[in-house]
């Protein structure tokens, strides 16, 4: 499939993944009064985090906003996660040469997966920009340093979170090239 | 110039970058003032199309919640309904008793609330056999009991005969062996029983020919009923017909309550029913 319209579906089904099916789950570990936060994954930023690897930097910036501005527009945060996610666009380069042992535009027409990278790389590359988009994004949202522990534990709690969902999303939709007979 | 187009060329990126979060910030900034809420929001059209379409598809998942919280809303207000009609004991309001009652004048005005309403769903139900019955799942751990009257939101549906723990099977009035006290609208009392002809149509008897009758006039459960409520509505009158034996006439009622789709009932208890039987069982009883 031609990479442009592949990478519009998958923004589209992002999209309304994240805003009709994983917005409404709101997660908590565990039942306290006092009450441990409850969370939502986020797991758009994966859009970014999969686009091919020769997307110029200021591409990539366009697409975290439009990315970011449309989460924004389903859930009334107004610019919080195309904040974040404009970050994360723009680190996502420097990531992923510090992280690949060739440069980049060796791997032309590849894009970022478990299959290209190796599970180890690509769980680093994830988990580091995923962390990072989260620490942003629920610093913008809290916007309250007097509790830092709590917007720690929530940052932690989500970020895993969204992890396994993420781990969870290319397990499904990643093509498997050696089929089982 | 020179320096300066090649600064930006070298510095394109870190420069949409900041441009894009100073956009951002300003976005997020004008959300904090109450006016400049509308320009990021699920307010405009895309987004407000999506969720629109999603919360009609989710609509019908939640259907049956609400179905049964409209339910339980219409018995509690069922009870405060029949609590309004039948607080005031007019009766005692007569000479007699207010000579009696002298120094407390609230004495008179007697609190009833005779009837109690709980909401069950139908489980099972037939129409085609020639006692009809209609399993409910509510039983005795809900507290029906034998003999409650079972109603639907439309009219009446009949009689809890046997219970168990989490279930009753009700005699509906589609039932050769039921037979309810009804009363038309100018307050002619008669009998409702069902010719094991057809699910729709019942018939009234003990009726005098002299009673005028329309078509669509309505039947309603009469206040002699050891059970049922008085007032609620039994069917209409589709047609009559004189029986020259003995004076009287036969009126077919199409039942307002539709029998083949019934799916939500209400079990009522009368409070009072076993004070009642009780007596009329001992005066039966002397003669």
């Amino acid at each position: 499939m031609n990479v442009y319209l592949k990478n519009i579906l998958r923004f589209c089904i992002i999209i309304l993944l994240q805003v009709l099916i994983l917005n409404k789950i709101t997660l908590r570990w565990w039942n306290e009064p006092s009450g441990f936060p409850i969370f939502i994954p986020y797991v758009y930023p994966l859009f970014i985090l999969l686009l091919p690897f020769e997307t110029p930097v200021w591409a990539l910036l366009i697409m975290g906003f439009l990315l970011g501005v449309s989460i924004d527009s389903f859930m009334n945060t107004a610019g919080m996660h195309a904040f974040a996610t404009i970050l994360l666009a723009y680190l996502r380069t420097n990531v992923l040469s510090a992280l690949l042992p060739r440069n980049l535009s060796e791997y032309a027409g590849q894009q970022p997966s478990i299959k290209s990278m190796g599970w180890m790389p690509f769980l680093v590359y994830s988990s580091f920009l995923i962390v990072l988009h989260h620490l942003v994004f629920f610093t913008i949202e809290l916007w309250n340093f007097s509790n830092i522990g709590f917007l720690m534990l929530k940052v932690l709690a989500s970020s895993v979170t969204s992890m396994l969902f993420i781990i969870v999303y290319l397990l499904l939709f990643t093509k498997q090239s050696t089929s089982r007979i | 110039m020179r320096n300066f187009i090649f600064f930006i060329r070298r510095f394109f990126n870190l420069i949409l970058f900041l441009a894009l979060e100073i956009v951002c910030v300003i976005l997020i900034e004008h959300t904090n003032t109450l006016q400049g809420n509308d320009i990021v929001s699920s307010a405009n059209t895309v987004s407000g199309i999506v969720y629109k379409k999603q919360s009609d598809v989710v609509y019908y998942f939640g259907l049956r919640k609400m179905n049964d919280s409209l339910l339980n809303e219409n018995a509690i207000l069922r009870q405060k309904i029949d609590r309004i009609n039948s607080s005031v004991d007019t009766l005692k309001d007569s000479l007699v008793h207010k000579k009696i009652a002298t120094a407390d004048t609230t004495t008179h005005i007697v609190k009833y609330a005779d009837y109690l309403y709980r909401t069950a769903r139908v489980v099972n139900n037939s129409t085609n056999a020639s006692d009809n019955y209609i399993t409910i799942n509510r039983g005795s751990k809900d507290g029906i009991s034998k003999n409650m009257a079972v109603i639907s939101g439309t009219g009446v549906v009949g009689r809890v005969e046997h219970v168990s723990a989490h279930f009753a099977s009700i005699l509906s009035v589609l039932s050769a062996k039921q037979r309810i006290s009804a009363k038309l609208k100018n307050g002619t009392n008669g009998s409702v029983i069902w010719d094991e002809k057809s699910p729709d149509v019942l018939t009234m008897v003990d009726v005098q020919q002299d009673v005028p009758l329309k078509k669509g006039d309505s039947v309603f459960t009469s206040n002699y009923s050891l059970y049922f409520p008085p007032d609620i509505l039994i069917g209409t009158v589709v047609k009559t017909q004189a029986l020259k034996k003995n004076g009287l006439q036969l009126i077919y009622l199409q039942s307002s309550t539709n029998f083949h789709n019934l799916q939500y009932v209400y079990v009522i208890e009368n409070k009072m029913a076993g004070e009642k039987k009780q007596l009329e069982d001992s005066s039966a009883s002397k003669k």
